[in-house]
């Protein structure tokens, strides 16, 4: 007999079920199937997971995007209120300031910035250095000290602002110098103190040296008047003449310098140096639109759940591989059961 | 008015339509495994009362409604099996094992049904399913749960065997 008769015997004789079967698998099949099974029953095994995966991600998108969208606010303002940052680094040169200052130390900054003397005569230079938190408030930082060097009734001598990646803002200002102890304690609320430097250079010796030089010129000038009037001889009297002269110029000299040392001493040099936060990849944080600090904060918020999913899944790789070991060793030693128990039957 | 598409080309509507068209199959499949028509039609409503429980479960697009009912007669059996290996050993001590009847279909040949008889359950299932029952190499790699190269491997050697078992008697 070939495999072919054997084949064809086979399917001749297909077997077929009774009446009787057919009629208790058909009383079976009619019954009313079983309730609906819920989502959580249908969605079983690897469909959850494929279902699962794509769900966590949209989880993760839509709490970053929620995230960044809730603190993309407008960036910190400056405050114009209280010369809180002065407080916190008056008085000091180069000192990084991290934290914010507090209102607490505002009274501190106002007693820390030193003024000129009021009954000397006196050169006042002021060198302040802050930082601020972005562009915008660079802008406003720029305007506002303008507008208080001249609310203290002085002026500016020069300006430069610039913005890019890093913006910068540099200023010369001059004020009374009676307010300039005023001028830097507001001008140092408008950012955070970097570094900040008073010079005070006593004039009141140059001026006094003047008064008295000028005085000595002046009387020598009378006595050269009284001596050319007396003169005998017309040669005596165009010597002195030109003494005279001389000794007016050198008044005229002393009036002068007088005069520039007291207008040094009238007015405070304030030198004004503002910029921008910089990021390691020169990014300004917090600047541009808000679709871009939104931007960042969900890239923020995106780049740590990929964190956390690496970390979770570095935790959990041994364990799942153990898992994934001990159901391919059951499933190969089940298989392995199915097979001696058919070949043994 | 529609056309009506047959049953082996649309999945079934209802657990009775895939009864009603595949109960011969399943059948034939389970009598080649057991070698006993009695226990071949419990395990029949057997595997139909499990396939009510999970006809919810059965997905059209992953395999027909006849590999699916293949599949539950196939775990059906093992369970029998499992239960009847445990019941042998228990009563190996104490009696002989009970004779199976050896009845596969009607009209068999003895030479055929003696060949038949002498194979493993193994090789009886995957000639019952790539020769009787006509499924194709990858239904019948999804019932037996191994690849299709390995249904072609023990189709062949059943086959050899059968040929040889019936020509030796």
């Amino acid at each position: 007999m070939t495999v072919n008769e054997i084949v064809g015997e086979l399917r001749a004789t297909r077997p077929h079920a009774s009446d009787a079967l057919r009629l208790h698998v058909m009383t079976i099949a009619a019954r009313p199937a079983p309730r609906t099974p819920t989502l959580g029953e249908r969605l079983r095994g690897r469909r959850r997971v494929a279902l699962l995966v794509p769900a966590g991600a949209a989880l993760a998108l839509a709490a970053a995007v929620v995230i960044g969208v809730s603190r993309s606010g407008s960036p910190a303002t400056v405050s114009t209120a209280a010369p809180e940052s002065a407080a916190r680094s008056a008085g000091t040169t180069g000192e990084s300031l991290g934290a914010p200052p507090t209102a607490a130390d505002a009274a501190t900054a106002q007693k820390a910035v030193p003024g000129p003397a009021a009954d000397r005569a006196q050169r006042y230079s002021a060198a302040l250095s802050l930082q601020v938190e972005d562009s915008d408030a660079l802008s406003d930082a720029t305007q506002q000290a303008l507008a208080i060097a001249r609310d203290l009734g002085g002026y500016v001598v020069s300006v430069h602002y610039a913005t890019g990646d890093e913006g910068s803002s540099s200023m010369t200002l001059r004020v009374p110098s009676a307010n300039a102890a005023d001028a830097v304690t507001r001008l140092s609320s408008l950012g955070t103190i970097l570094a900040q430097n008073v010079q005070i250079d006593d004039l009141q010796e140059s001026l006094d040296s003047l008064d008295r030089r000028e005085q000595q010129v002046r009387a020598r000038i009378a006595a050269l008047t009284t001596a050319i009037d007396r003169a005998e001889t017309a040669a005596d009297r165009a010597r002195l003449e030109e003494q005279r002269a001389q000794a007016r110029a050198e008044l005229r000299d002393l009036r002068a310098s007088h005069a520039a040392t007291a207008a040094e001493a009238r007015n405070a040099t304030v030198q004004l140096d503002l910029r921008t936060k910089q990021e390691p990849g020169g990014a300004v944080p917090g600047s541009g639109s808000r679709l871009d600090r939104a931007l960042d904060k969900a890239l923020a918020v995106l780049a740590w759940e990929g964190i956390v999913l690496l970390a979770l899944a570095i935790a959990l790789a041994p364990l799942a591989l153990v898992a994934g070991g001990v159901w391919a060793t059951h499933r190969a030693r089940r298989r392995r059961e199915e097979d001696r128990l058919l070949a043994a039957s | 008015m529609t056309l009506e598409q047959p049953l082996a080309v649309r999945p079934p509507r209802s657990l009775a339509e895939a009864a009603e068209a595949h109960l011969d199959d399943v059948l034939g499949y389970l009598l080649y495994l057991t070698r006993d028509r009695e226990t071949a039609e419990d395990l029949a409503s057997s595997t139909f009362e499990k396939a009510l429980r999970q006809w919810s479960r059965f997905d059209p697009v992953r395999g027909s409604a006849r590999t699916w009912l293949l599949g539950i007669a196939r775990t059906t059996a093992l369970d029998w099996f499992r239960a009847e290996s445990r019941r042998r050993k228990r009563e190996e001590s104490a009696a002989l094992p009970e004779r199976v009847e050896e009845t596969f279909a009607e009209g068999l040949s003895p030479a055929l049904e003696a060949a038949l008889a002498a194979l493993s359950a193994g090789e009886r299932e995957v000639l019952a399913l790539r020769v009787v029952l006509e499924l194709d190499g990858d239904a019948t790699a999804r019932v037996l749960g191994i690849s299709p190269t390995a249904v072609s491997t023990r189709l062949s050697r059943a086959l050899k065997r059968l040929e040889e078992k019936v020509n030796e008697g």
